[in-house]
């Protein structure tokens, strides 16, 4: 069955239909080409002409002219707009030219990498067998690492192993950077947040080798759609870019529904499980052979899906080898056979992580489920890009859940059109972040006075490593004086560098099947946890805290758990403020303490909870920045204790929702909770704070966006349809309290001062500032 | 001393030939031939000379590796004459470094061959990535033959010495004690200690360590010598006589490999040493052809070691294919297999299939008489 047929099949549909809130027709495109340009070389010329590529995308071409030109480039066009010839083609070119030059790719992902490298053999063997492309990485066997060092043209790699692996021993890697003439860098938008402020010095730190050893690489990234590429492509690699952003790909039609899961009960305004309902919707276009990919928007909900679906195809027999789960705490091999299995058509239906929403190739999806708004514009965008490649019309629905963000997008779609993407930032400069990388770079090579590091002069951080004892000043140079091996202890996608093992015991046998991360670890592994991995369900009988493994055992349940977080918080430092006599919100640095002390079990389908138990694990620290705001006690009309507790779960559930909106940052970046009577404030208080060590800059942005970040709350608030309270405002009634929603309206009014106006004009701009001038270290 | 690079400091050290380290005098290790190395798996040119010779042994300011470990000690021997010099090269402060390289490179000009104790993994990359640093244009260790005395010690000794570090072998080989020697993971932070005080005394211990460990190479050179060149009936330790089994195996010196391990039977007194060393004995005689002698060692195996699976399959083979005597290899493949089930073993699946196949031999063996 065709696209079209489906979705005519889906327009007399009326149960269907009726869920339907919003339809938005992307009309087909035809292609912008241009002629292969004359500079190219007469054998590559000929290989596109061989492979049925007789003229450019426009973008492609303007690529190899700005390359040409000697520019670095960001191009940022759509998924499958051709984006691997943008760099694939400059590179080819001057390898051909010249044995011995070099190129770098990175990849967020290995998965990424390796899909690269099969291309670029291909291409190698046509060209007669002298580009050799190597993928590095932490499954590159020992024996093979050697010839990758001295003899690869093409080295494949990601941003952890140029940190952990290649940096560190430059003097191994002496041909690639004397002779590197191109760093490609692909899936720019990634790098954002914390990860995107540690990449940054890992490319300054890139930059002073290539330096060391007199060369002077062009930089080519490619980019999905962000607001703000220049700025970003620029305060990543520290030096100027042009952008490249007309997509001259042809696009087939493309059809975007958002769907609403029906409410199922009004007075508590809840709506029916957005899962069930992405599992149905998958369901249908699976069952008219379409192939679909589905998005979950977490490891948890990726296995419930996987197990719903199969099981809602049990009649065709066994379906394991047609439905499967993608994520990433899959072993890689497992992960590759998967990939395999897509592009060979042998998998009908995958669901997934967002893993799969990055570029790998997976060949010919026509459709795609995304269970919740995956957070960001640009993400859904990348998700939605998933199906449908060139000239096939292919259909994207995004099925909403309770949460107010997900409400918010698909009650108002036209600022998910109209908005464009998020910008992507980073805080190359977060003081964590740049001593860590300050510690690497030196252990690389000694850092001489006036050496800048990107544009920060380091002397300061330096003369404290030096104080620390980490470096030794001898005349003008800091070098290394540590036997430790800094990059080890620095992981760029998390502030643990540890990850915890899962084994499982099934059988008397052990094996590991899988990982989770530290901070994870106690909401996933605990004792009683029921670990869902590949669709079994796995029982976890142990925790072992010091050594980091968790064991598992397979069993057999009818339910999942859920375990449940409890934050404390204490202020440290106030970086700026504003007191005002109906609000007082500050920014500054914060220590978090958090701690997991018991779980739920919920049944399945039913989502009920049947039980609970304890947990007893350590607590986890935090040192990071937060924003937080209080309501003065003496301000009026008070409200009773209870009705105060009811008003901040209230607010703070909405305003966590809503923050990561404003900020255009991952929700799983912040975090929220409020304190009827602080110590620090003394007065009911509301904190947001950021889940990196130290932050990167969400904190300040949010005390700058004070104003409108409450409003919309009200707004949200105001214009939820539910009596009392519901999951897609302050939260579910039973959590706030029949007077919940009034409450937290009477809250966040009186903090917008809205019943005298004649103040509220003021408050944007009568902003007293204390910027300490060490901040931007 | 001062270079072009700067100043850096620098210590000499002669002992005469005559000089007694632990067992033997240093002038004995000048008996070693190139051939004997090769033996041990050594890639050695047949120009090999003591006299153009250098044993190196660095120590650094970590284990890690990587560009930021360097070596701020490089201790040096070499023969020369009536004597063994042992030069140190000593950086001071990071800032000597290059004029340490420079010292380290002009030593090296003349060498061919370069000794070190697990050089191989540590100290030649660790000084390649320092001379790499350096972007001066020093040959440094490149283009030399390198002998790496850990690889033979653990050919020679893996199985003898719980450890094959350079202490053990001093004080289980050698005859080397060392007193108040400093462990060599506190060497790191015992030098960053000196590099902030700039008290001398600090380094004492360690510029004496690296002398012993320096002296030490060329007694174990020796050491690895002498035990190479023994002949199956000068042996005395079974271990030692099983690896020299072992390289004559590697040699394809099948009947010397049988000499060596029957010396080895006759002194060893451990069971289990014993039982591995008649399954070894008894496979080469197979591989010899001559299953008669292999079956004999089988049989005595199992006197010693009666659980012994791979005794019975070997056995049961013999039986069947060679004596066809289907019975006694029922027997034993029977007992191969019980005790392959109490263990688990994965050869469980094999084994039944070898007893079906011997029962339904016998079975038409009958049915033809």
């Amino acid at each position: 069955m065709s696209v079209n047929t489906v979705m005519e099949k889906i327009e007399n549909h009326p149960r269907f239909m009726k869920n339907i809130t919003f339809r938005h027709t992307l009309p087909a495109h035809p292609g912008v080409y241009e002629p292969i340009p004359s500079f190219v070389p007469h054998e590559l010329t000929e290989l596109l002409r061989k492979k049925g590529i007789e003229k450019l995308y426009s973008h492609q071409a303007r690529s190899l002219q700005e390359v040409q030109r000697g520019r670095d480039i960001v191009v940022v066009t759509p998924t499958a707009s051709g984006k691997t010839l943008c760099y694939n083609l400059p590179v080819i070119k001057t390898l051909l030219e010249n044995e011995e030059a070099r190129a770098l790719y990175l990849f967020p992902t290995k998965a990424l990498a390796q899909d690269q490298v099969a291309e670029l053999m291909v291409w190698s063997e046509e060209l007669g067998g002298h580009i050799k492309t190597y993928t590095y990485d932490g499954d590159t066997p020992g024996d093979a690492r050697k010839a990758i060092r001295s003899a690869g043209s093409i080295v494949v790699t990601n941003p952890d192993m140029l940190h952990s692996g290649i940096l560190p021993h430059h003097t191994k890697w002496m041909r690639l950077f004397e002779n590197l003439r191109y760093v490609v860098i692909d899936e720019l938008h990634t790098y954002r947040g914390v990860f995107g402020s540690h990449v940054a010095n890992v490319l300054r730190r890139l930059h002073r080798i290539c330096q060391f050893y007199g060369s002077n690489p062009q930089f080519i990234c490619t980019s999905a759609t962000i607001a703000n590429p220049k700025e970003h492509g620029e305060s990543l690699l520290g030096r100027p870019v042009t952008v490249i952003d007309e997509n001259g790909a042809p696009r087939g039609q493309k059809e975007i529904l958002f769907y609403n899961p029906p409410v199922v009960n009004k007075p508590l305004g809840i709506r029916r499980s957005s899962l069930l309902e992405a599992e149905a919707v998958a369901h249908e276009l699976i069952a008219a052979s379409i192939p679909t990919i589905v998005f979950a928007r977490s490891r948890l909900d990726t296995e419930v899906l996987v197990t719903y679906l199969r099981k809602s195809f049990h009649k065709l027999g066994d379906t394991t080898e047609k439905i499967r789960a993608y994520r990433g705490g899959y072993l890689p091999k497992q992960r590759r056979q998967i990939e395999r299995d897509l592009r060979d058509g042998k998998v009908l239906g995958v669901v997934s992580t967002n893993a799969l929403e990055l570029g790998i190739d997976i060949g010919t999806l026509q459709a795609a489920v995304l269970t919740g708004y995956p957070g960001t514009i640009a993400s859904t965008w990348q998700q939605i890009g998933r199906a449908g490649r060139s000239n096939e019309p292919s259909i994207a629905i995004l099925v909403a859940n309770s949460s107010p963000l997900n409400q918010f997008m698909i009650q108002n779609p036209d600022y998910f059109m109209d908005k464009g993407a998020e910008f992507a930032r980073i805080n190359p400069n977060n003081l964590y972040i740049l001593v860590s990388h300050l510690k690497c770079a030196s252990f690389e090579l000694p850092f001489v006075q006036g050496e800048k590091f990107g544009d920060v002069d380091p002397e300061e951080i330096l003369e404290y490593l030096a104080e620390e004892m980490v470096l030794r000043r001898v005349d003008d140079r800091w070098y290394w004086m540590s036997e430790n091996y800094p990059a080890v202890e620095i992981s760029l996608r998390s502030a643990s560098t540890e990850n915890f093992a899962i084994i499982d015991t099934t059988d008397g046998q052990t094996r590991v099947i899988g990982e989770v991360d530290r901070f994870s670890a106690p909401m996933l592994v605990h004792e009683g946890a029921i670990y869902i991995h590949e669709s079994n369900q796995y029982h976890i009988d142990k925790l072992d805290w010091e050594r980091q493994k968790a064991y598992a055992r397979q069993v057999d349940v009818d339910y999942y758990t859920d375990a449940n977080l409890a934050v404390d918080l204490k202020v440290l430092d106030v970086f700026e403020k504003e007191d005002l006599p109906h609000v007082k919100r500050n920014w500054g640095e914060v220590m978090v303490v958090a701690k997991t002390h018991m779980y739920k079990k919920i049944k399945f389908y039913t989502h009920e909870n049947i039980g609970w138990g304890e947990i007893s694990l350590p607590e986890q620290e935090l040192h990071t920045t937060a924003y937080w705001f209080s309501r003065p006690t003496d301000s009026g009309d008070n409200l009773d204790r209870d009705a105060l507790q009811s008003a901040l779960i209230g607010a703070s559930h909405l305003l966590g929702n809503i923050a990561s909106l404003e900020l255009m940052c991952e929700p799983s970046d912040l975090g929220v909770t409020a304190q009827i009577r602080s110590p620090f404030t003394g007065e009911p208080t509301v904190y947001i704070y950021e889940k990196y060590p130290g932050g990167v800059g969400f904190s300040e942005k949010l005390f700058e966006a004070h104003n409108r970040l409450l409003q919309r709350a009200l707004t949200i608030l105001t214009q939820c349809p539910c009596p009392s309270g519901c999951p897609s405002c302050v939260g579910p009634v039973e959590e706030v309290g029949v007077k919940g929603k009034e409450n937290a309206a009477w809250f966040l009014r009186g903090i917008l001062d809205l019943e005298s106006n004649k103040q509220a004009a003021s408050i944007s701009t009568a902003t007293e500032k204390f910027t300490r001038t060490n901040r931007k270290a | 001393m001062t270079t072009p690079f700067g100043p850096c400091y620098a210590a000499e050290k002669v002992f005469p030939s005559e000089h007694i380290h632990g067992f033997w005098t240093l002038q004995d290790t000048r008996q070693v031939t190139a051939e004997t190395l090769r033996r041990l798996g050594q890639d050695i040119s047949s120009t090999f000379d003591l006299n153009n010779t250098l044993f190196l042994d660095t120590e650094t300011t970590g284990l890690a590796g990587g560009t930021g470990t360097y070596a701020f000690l490089v201790g040096t021997g070499r023969f020369s004459d009536a004597h063994f010099v042992v030069k140190q090269f000593l950086m001071r402060d990071y800032n000597e470094e290059l004029a340490l390289l420079y010292l380290l490179d002009q030593e090296l000009q003349d060498i061919d061959t370069i000794i070190t104790f697990n050089g191989k993994t540590f100290d030649l990359p660790l000084l390649q990535t320092r001379f790499t640093i350096s972007r001066l244009d020093f040959n440094g260790t490149k283009n030399k033959e390198h002998l790496d005395l850990l690889h033979m010690s653990r050919k020679l000794w893996r199985h003898k010495l719980e450890s094959c570090s350079l202490n053990s072998l001093e004080e289980n080989l050698l005859g080397v004690t060392r007193t108040g020697d400093i462990p060599g993971y506190e060497i790191p932070q015992r030098y960053f200690q000196f590099l902030q005080t700039g008290q001398g005394l600090l380094l004492q211990d360690i510029v004496e360590h690296n002398v012993i460990d320096v002296v030490s190479m060329a007694a174990l050179l020796y050491r690895i010598y002498i035990t190479t060149e023994l002949k199956p009936n000068e042996c005395d330790c079974p271990w030692e006589a099983e690896a020299l089994a072992q390289i004559c195996i590697g040699e394809e010196n099948q009947k010397q490999a049988l000499r060596y391990l029957h010396t080895a039977l006759q002194l060893c007194e451990n069971t289990e040493h014993q039982v591995q060393l008649l399954r070894t004995t008894a496979l080469l005689y197979r591989r010899m052809k001559d299953y008669e002698t292999a079956c004999k060692l089988w049989r005595r195996l199992l006197e010693l070691s009666n659980d012994d699976i791979m005794a019975y399959e070997e056995l049961a083979k013999h039986y069947e294919h060679r004596l066809n005597d289907l019975k006694a290899a029922s027997h034993a493949t029977r007992r191969a297999l019980a005790i392959a089930w109490q263990t688990k073993s994965p050869k469980v699946p094999d084994l039944e299939h070898r007893l079906r196949r011997i029962e339904d031999k016998s079975r038409r063996q009958i049915a033809a008489q």
